[in-house]
């Protein structure tokens, strides 16, 4: 027998010996790539769940400042948060040196009007949607013959309420559209001493919020 | 094997996403914040473009921010140094303010919360101040009794001080305030 002959069944022997070492390697490479990949869709599903969550938080806020006050300033009168009254949570990051007084409106009845006289202690009226945020701000120096007046509606009554003023005529009301139907009117006064609380306290409850109609 | 990979990738899915997400909005947010000095402040948490973090923030508690035009809430949680500030030592606030129609210091704990003193002084409003023959603004805070503007601190622990400033011209530019625009706080000494 030549060495020709014998070649060719060496050489299977020599595979059969090397195979299960390849394949061992090519196993753990293979289960490597295959948990990276996991990984980086687990990671890519995190992304969108923090999105996703981030962006819900406000929408499904239960405990958010105009969920809580919601009640508050039904009477037509805004109501004092600082102290917080009976039964309802403290505002977070409260400033000793100002009082705040809201009232909760509801646009599904309707626009409503907010009235506020100035005074000699700085105040600031705030529209504040619900699931937090400032949707509209306003000062009393922006007062006209010291009383400061907007009607806060939403887009829907924006529209109808242009389409029903006159040609031509301009509108002698501030308009203001809220981005979410429930909100909340902050009226904040600001204290120079605190001799000044119970001034503070008379202007920011005086704030009037009604229906417009 | 299928279910056991597919439980993995929505188990790091929604673990890292939701605990990412509460990390992210526990606190007053990372993003658009802005650092002027030792304070820090968030332009647009008050506008009504906040971005989705603030408003998260905002939507996990009783907030009613400052709104931008209203005014302007500035937070130090270090002097100028960088060092923590602490109960246990002396602190002097002076500088400028910036020109606002009222501003007030407050300190407060550092969850924002008033501190239960016993001295019922916990703020320093711009028409409480006892100003020096310049006109300038200085502030001792501390835990023992100093003379002058006295802001009583806890005896020790960490704290913050507040600023606000009331209808001012520069809420809607507030990330662009250079330090020397804001009170210095300095650390006098330690106990």
């Amino acid at each position: 027998m030549s060495m020709l002959d014998q070649a060719p069944l060496l050489a299977p022997a020599a595979e059969r010996t090397r195979i299960p070492a390849f394949g061992w390697r090519d196993r753990l490479g293979r289960s490597l790539r295959r948990i990276i990949l996991l990984t980086l869709m687990g990671l890519v599903l995190a992304g969108i769940v923090h999105i996703l969550t981030v962006l819900l938080i406000p929408i499904m806020a239960e405990r958010d400042a105009s969920s809580v006050y919601a009640a508050l300033g039904s009477g037509g009168h805004a109501e004092l948060i600082t102290p917080a009254p009976d039964g309802l949570p403290a505002l977070a990051e409260p400033d000793p040196n100002s009082v705040g007084a809201v009232c909760g409106f509801d646009l599904t009845g309707g626009p409503v009007r907010v009235v506020a006289q100035t005074g000699a202690l700085p105040l600031g009226l705030t529209l504040h949607r619900h699931g937090g945020g400032v949707a509209y701000a306003i000062t009393d120096r922006a007062a006209i013959r010291g009383v400061l007046e907007f009607v806060v509606m939403t887009q829907e009554q924006l529209d109808e309420r242009l389409a029903q003023d006159e040609d031509g005529e301009t509108a002698r009301e501030l308009r203001v559209v809220s981005p979410s139907p429930q909100g909340l009117i902050l009226a904040r006064v600001m204290l120079r001493r605190p001799a000044d609380r119970a001034d503070a306290e008379a202007l920011a409850t005086s704030v009037a919020c009604g229906s417009a109609d | 094997m299928r279910v056991l990979e597919l439980a993995y990738v929505i188990a790091l899915g929604a673990g890292l996403g939701l605990a990412s997400a509460h990390y992210a909005v526990a606190e007053r947010p990372v993003v658009g914040r802005a650092q002027i000095g030792a304070w820090t402040t968030w332009p647009k948490s008050g506008a009504r473009d906040s971005d989705p973090y603030m408003r998260a923030y905002l939507a996990r508690g009783v907030h009613l921010p400052l709104g931008a035009g209203e005014g302007l809430l500035l937070i130090a949680e270090r002097d100028d140094a960088g060092q923590p500030l602490d109960g246990r030592c002396r602190y002097g606030v002076s500088g400028v303010v910036p020109p606002a129609r009222g501003w007030s210091l407050t300190v407060a704990d550092p969850a924002r919360r008033p501190l239960q003193l016993t001295v019922a002084r916990e703020s320093f409003s711009h028409a409480e101040i006892v100003r020096d023959e310049r006109g300038g603004l200085r502030i001792i805070a501390a835990a023992t009794p100093e003379a002058g503007n006295w802001l009583p601190l806890p005896p020790s622990g960490r704290f913050l001080f507040l600023l606000r400033l009331y209808d001012t011209p520069i809420s809607s530019h507030a990330g662009e305030l250079r330090p020397e625009a804001l009170p210095r706080i300095s650390r006098v000494d330690c106990r």
